[in-house]
């Protein structure tokens, strides 16, 4: 037989430990579909809801100034919050380029 | 001397620093270089004069090396570039980096050649950095001809900004591509087979990664696996900074160990002799580094992890701290300047902190004799997480205005579920490559742990007095 140190018999339990986690989690996911929302990460922990960032989180971006971040918002009050995240695009100061980075940022719940 | 490379490496980075601090004349180094030597030569014999001249032609060389790397080729291609006037260049080189698509933009390096401008060409060398406005099917070694402005780096900062950033990697000029007009495809493949090898495993690799995971842990596997960061969110990236926790997002010596681990079980399990296994695990390693892009801590760990693979195939007993020093040599040898990159300081200084501190800090608190096993591994956890934090604080507050007391209690949380993720991604990748199926079993147990990581750092960075600026 082959002689395993005590590290290696680790990684062998290791995976297999894995695999029937792997297994039990692929069963649960197919009875419970409420399951996948525990499992995959929520978009919030990710990027920002538009229309509930503060002025001073939206300055933190570092990809819109003080002074956008204001205008941002107030188009948000004055429309009473985003539809879709390409009305940011009628702000002055937000071209394709600068719309480009911010969607990578923000999201609409 | 006990640990001589330590000695000589302290010594050599000492001439670096002191070079960059005055602007000494690189013949007047070498002439005293020339004059140790004759010292070193003839009063050789006595030991104290010996040790002294040696420790000083440390200083000297890491001096004259640092003085050297300052000097640009005469045909550098900055040479040919007037700045502030917006001239247009006929660039012809090759592709020398891996093309990633990062902020809607494709970056990549080309090793350039020959330089055109005012309907003259010259014979150039030196790299310049393309950023590309458009998606194009491009790989590393292809020869290309490019068309366009060549502009400086802007600057963010006095010292640690990114133009300092980018000379310190020998780029100087950045050309924007914002048609396809303005770049011709010459031929394809042309460097280094390995390297371009290496890329391609990457690719693969990160497939195998984003056809089992979402976007979102996708993102943060391939950063802790494979070391590419590109797709991390930003409110990701600025959690785990606020955390202090931000380290795990690269490839560390940690990794380094998993994939020796690893490949050693393979090789075992197929019955192979002790010493065959070293030097396979030792070309795994050095594959492993180029795959992920062979930045400083990588290195680090890999100079450190052959240095001590070398000690058991000689047979004898390996120095963590003589294996440190070799790693930093090997580093600043090729390019001084390294010294002053924040990813080097913080990768030596926290191996550096946690090898000196723990032993002193596990001695004060004797964890030894803690016989429940989970408290004692919780203990060691902290502090090896405080010895790193200790070490690092100073480095932390200066570059990055911040401080987070929050630090030590996320590391102990964070770091072993981190650990478990690095195990995962990397059972999770390995099965892929084998068989795309088997990797199923492993992907929904590292997306749990991926989601309770992000879920945890969320609420350790809500805590009264988690962080504040400077």
């Amino acid at each position: 037989m082959i002689n395993f140190t005590s590290e290696e018999r680790k990684v062998i339990l290791f995976i297999l430990g894995l695999a029937f986690c792997g297994l039990v989690l692929n069963n649960l996911v197919k009875v419970n579909c409420r399951v996948e929302r525990l499992i995959y990460p929520a978009m919030q922990l990710a990027k920002l809801d538009i229309n509930k960032v503060s002025l001073i989180e939206l300055a933190a971006t570092k990809s819109v100034s003080l002074e956008l971040a204001r205008r941002i918002l107030e188009y948000r009050d004055k429309r009473q919050g985003f539809g879709s995240l390409e009305e940011l695009k009628e702000i002055k100061g937000i071209g394709d380029q600068r719309y480009g980075k911010l969607k990578e940022l923000f999201f609409i719940e | 001397m006990k640990r001589p490379l330590v000695i000589l490496t302290v010594f050599y980075c000492l001439g670096i620093i002191f070079a960059d601090f005055t602007r000494v004349n690189f013949w007047i180094i070498v002439a005293t270089i020339i004059l140790f030597f004759m010292i070193v030569i003839s009063l050789g014999r006595n030991k104290v004069i010996f040790l002294t001249c040696v420790l000083f032609l440390a200083v000297l060389l890491g001096c004259l090396s640092m003085r050297n790397s300052w000097t640009m080729s005469n045909c550098h291609i900055r040479k040919f570039v007037v700045y502030k006037n917006n001239s247009f260049y006929w660039l012809n080189g090759r592709i020398v980096s891996y093309p990633e698509f990062k902020n809607n933009h494709l970056w990549f390096i080309v090793q350039t050649r020959q330089v055109q401008f005012d309907r003259i060409r010259y014979k150039c060398c030196g790299k310049v950095l393309i950023k590309m406005d458009f998606q194009s099917a491009l790989n590393y070694g292809d020869n290309l001809i490019l068309a366009g402005s060549l502009n400086p780096p802007p600057r963010f900062g006095r010292r640690q900004g990114y133009r300092d950033f980018l000379a310190r990697q020998g780029i100087y000029l950045i050309m924007p591509i914002k048609n396809s007009r303005q770049i011709i495809h010459q031929d394809k493949s042309r460097g280094f087979g390995f390297i371009r090898w290496c890329f391609c495993l990457r690719v693969q690799l990160e497939q195998v990664i984003n056809r089992h995971l979402s976007s979102l842990p996708a993102s943060i596997l391939e950063a802790m696996v494979l070391g590419q960061k590109r797709n991390i969110p930003w409110l990701v990236n600025d959690s785990m900074v606020k955390s202090g926790t931000v380290h795990i997002l690269v490839v560390s010596g940690f990794n380094v160990g998993i994939v020796a681990l690893l490949i050693n079980l393979l090789l075992k399990i197929l019955r192979l002799g002790r010493k065959l296994r070293i030097i396979l695990i030792v070309i795994c390693l050095v594959i492993y580094c180029f795959v992920t892009g062979a930045s400083n801590p990588v290195i680090r760990a890999t100079v450190m992890g052959l240095v001590f693979l070398m000690a058991y195939f000689l047979k004898r007993e390996p120095d963590v701290y003589n294996s440190l020093a070799s790693a930093a040599l090997f580093i600043l040898v090729i390019n001084p300047r390294q010294i002053f990159d924040i990813g080097f300081q913080l990768s030596f200084v926290s191996v550096l902190a946690i090898v000196y501190f723990y032993p002193k800090l596990n001695g004060l608190v004797r964890l030894e004799l803690c016989k429940i096993k989970l408290l004692k591994y919780i203990g060691q956890g902290c502090l090896v997480s405080f010895s790193a934090w200790l070490g690092t604080m100073v480095i932390i507050a200066l570059n990055f205005k911040i401080v987070a007391p929050v630090t030590v209690l996320a590391n102990i949380i964070i770091v072993p579920l981190a650990t478990l993720i690095t195990l995962c991604g990397f059972t999770l990748v390995l099965s892929g490559l084998i068989y795309s199926d088997l990797a199923c079993f492993f992907s929904l147990p590292t997306a749990v742990l991926i989601t309770l990581l992000l879920n945890i750092n969320a609420v350790l960075i809500k805590l009264p007095l988690a962080f504040f600026y400077l």
